[in-house]
């Protein structure tokens, strides 16, 4: 069980971001909107890789289904935003479903490589359709107010790190944990393995298709390349693990972390920073492979000696 | 009169099996095999390593599907119906390779049986925790509540996986080898512990290769050699019988 004080901290931090716009500038908000976008795709990633333990590189699918569900709705059938963010959702939620239940059936490393297969295959398939601007993208509406955008991330990570909450204490989250924890023993207990493994994939579609069609307002375009993008996948992941899965602050402290890290090495050394951060990846896998929580919590009980402790387990 | 001995012979059947077999490519584990289990008794199972016991109890419970013959609880057929499903009617088993969720506290470990079991569990978090601590308590693991479970040693672990299928609330619980590498105090115990089960109603099939423990618990004991049934009755007669001596220790030569 969780203490209360850091319910009571994520609340003030909750509202100190939200005040950003108002005494930031819009540096701050832009790095801001990107930061809060990626903490909730961390964070969507968390519910079914934190939870259930299962791999998925799937959710830039559904990233990309929300960007394109709110473009294609907006600029082809002059939907509101509203309307368009909905559209993306209801297709990524529905995606979910139809790809979860075949493939959620394969255990550990062959289910994410499952998942990697549907991200060249969706953006294949949207280059070739007319209706999303094939292999040109889309151009939507222009909106300019970045205060606005930042806000809807915001309550969005907001939302999403609150059904995490909900989550981590229920009898839903339970049957997560012990699918992750031993899939035959939950099943023998008389956990619903298929149902509970489906919805969590799409609960994790939901936000994370929401996210995608924030992001496709606000950037005004979307192509199948950056909206597909394995890469991005592969940053959830990074984030979440490297915050600690599945915890209910680790996905966001982890990714506002390594967007903070990341910021600074592309404004202070840019060409390499994509070096220097591989090596903080590296170094954080080594020295806290369960993620900072982790870290933490082993922290108080055993100081530095934590550290090192982690690379004798893993016989690094 | 053998064949019933301490069963009360009114008992209604709880669980049946007819002529179920089951072939690993070619290989026979179980053989035709038959077999009922009243409601409220002890059954045990022995047979050598590789006799086909735990296969058997992987069937009732549900992971492994049959090739011929029917499975009946509560006289239902139960030969399509999932694990899961299996634990919502009332069947619940231990591993021989025990499953604790390593991750997860004892209390926790316990409460996921309470939350899915019978009939699809306890919907509330805080009565399903409840009904976990009093079988933690039942076993005897009440000073290890919030302990980690992985941070438990052989006999707590054994009596994890019993507070485990327990909190389920089963009406027939599979007992796959609790007792291996449990020492004569520990032994005891758990014959004591699985008494006390008894005693609620629960209906239980044990396998065991502690012969002194099937003696004193079982109604009636069932032995499996090479997949097939070769022996049942009460348990002084069948462990003195000389197929069951010869599938345990071979012939003796003349």
């Amino acid at each position: 069980m969780m203490g209360r004080w850091p319910l009571v901290l994520a609340v003030l931090v909750a509202i100190v971001l939200a005040g950003v716009p108002w005494f930031g500038n819009d540096v701050a908000v832009q790095f801001g909107i990107n930061a809060l976008l990626l903490a909730t795709l961390a964070q969507s990633w968390n519910i079914l890789g934190g939870f259930t333990g299962y791999v998925s590189f799937g959710n830039s699918v559904f990233y990309g289904l929300g960007t394109y569900g709110t473009a294609v709705a907006m600029t082809h059938f002059n939907l509101p935003f509203g309307v368009g963010l909905v559209v993306g959702a209801v297709v990524a939620m529905l995606c979910a479903a139809l790809v979860g239940i075949p493939i959620l059936r394969l255990r550990g490393p062959y289910f994410a490589i499952a998942t990697l297969g549907l991200n060249g295959a969706m953006a294949a398939i949207v280059s070739n359709l007319p209706i999303a601007g094939s292999n040109i993208g889309l151009v939507l509406p222009l909106m300019r107010g970045d205060a606005i955008f930042y806000e809807l991330a915001l309550a969005l990570l907001v939302v999403c790190t609150l059904t995490v909450l909900w989550i981590s204490s229920s009898r839903y989250g339970m049957a997560l944990v012990a699918i992750r924890e031993d899939e035959d023993a939950a099943g023998s207990m008389g956990v619903n393995a298929t149902l509970y493994k489906v919805t969590a994939l799409v609960l994790s579609a939901l936000f994370t298709a929401i996210a995608g069609g924030i992001h496709a307002y606000w950037s005004t375009f979307v192509d199948p390349a950056s909206a597909f993008d394995t890469t991005l996948n592969v940053r959830m992941v990074i984030m979440c693990v490297f915050g600690g899965p599945g915890t209910v602050f680790g996905p966001v402290v982890g990714s506002f972390i390594l967007s903070a890290v990341y910021e600074v090495l592309a404004s202070e050394i840019s060409t390499a920073a994509v070096l220097f951060f591989g090596l903080v990846i590296v170094l954080a896998v080594v020295f806290t492979p369960k993620g900072l929580t982790d870290l933490m919590a082993g922290a108080r009980r055993s100081g530095w000696r934590y550290l090192f402790r982690n690379i004798r387990e893993n016989r690094l | 009169m053998n064949e019933v001995a301490n069963v009360a012979p009114q008992a209604k059947t709880i669980m049946e099996a007819r002529g179920i077999t089951k072939r690993f490519q070619g290989l026979v584990s179980v053989d035709k095999v038959s077999f009922s289990l009243a409601e409220n008794e002890i059954l045990g199972l022995i047979g050598p390593n590789g006799a086909g016991k735990t296969t058997l109890v992987n069937m009732i419970g549900g992971t492994l599907k049959p090739n011929e013959g029917d499975l009946l609880f509560e006289g239902e057929r139960i030969n399509d119906v999932s694990p899961y499903r299996r634990a919502h009617l009332g069947i619940a088993r231990t591993f021989q390779i025990m499953k604790p969720f390593p991750g997860m506290s004892v209390l926790e470990n316990v409460a996921v049986g309470a939350l899915f079991g019978r009939d699809g569990g306890e919907k509330s978090m805080a009565k399903a925790r409840e009904i976990a601590r009093e079988w933690i308590t039942f076993t005897g693991l009440g000073q290890r509540m919030d302990a980690h479970a992985d941070a438990l040693g052989g006999p707590d672990r054994k009596r994890l996986e019993f507070a485990k299928a327990l909190a389920m609330g089963p009406k027939l619980l599979l007992l796959d080898e609790v007792m291996a590498g449990l020492n004569h105090v520990e032994v005891d115990e758990m014959v004591e512990l699985i008494k006390k089960i008894r005693a609620r109603g629960v209906t239980l099939l044990v396998i065991e290769h502690v012969i002194k423990a099937i003696r004193s618990l079982s109604d009636r004991v069932m032995v499996l050699h090479h997949g097939e049934r070769i022996a049942e009755g009460d348990p002084a007669l069948v462990l003195a019988d000389p197929r069951v001596v010869e599938a345990y220790l071979g012939k003796r030569r003349t």
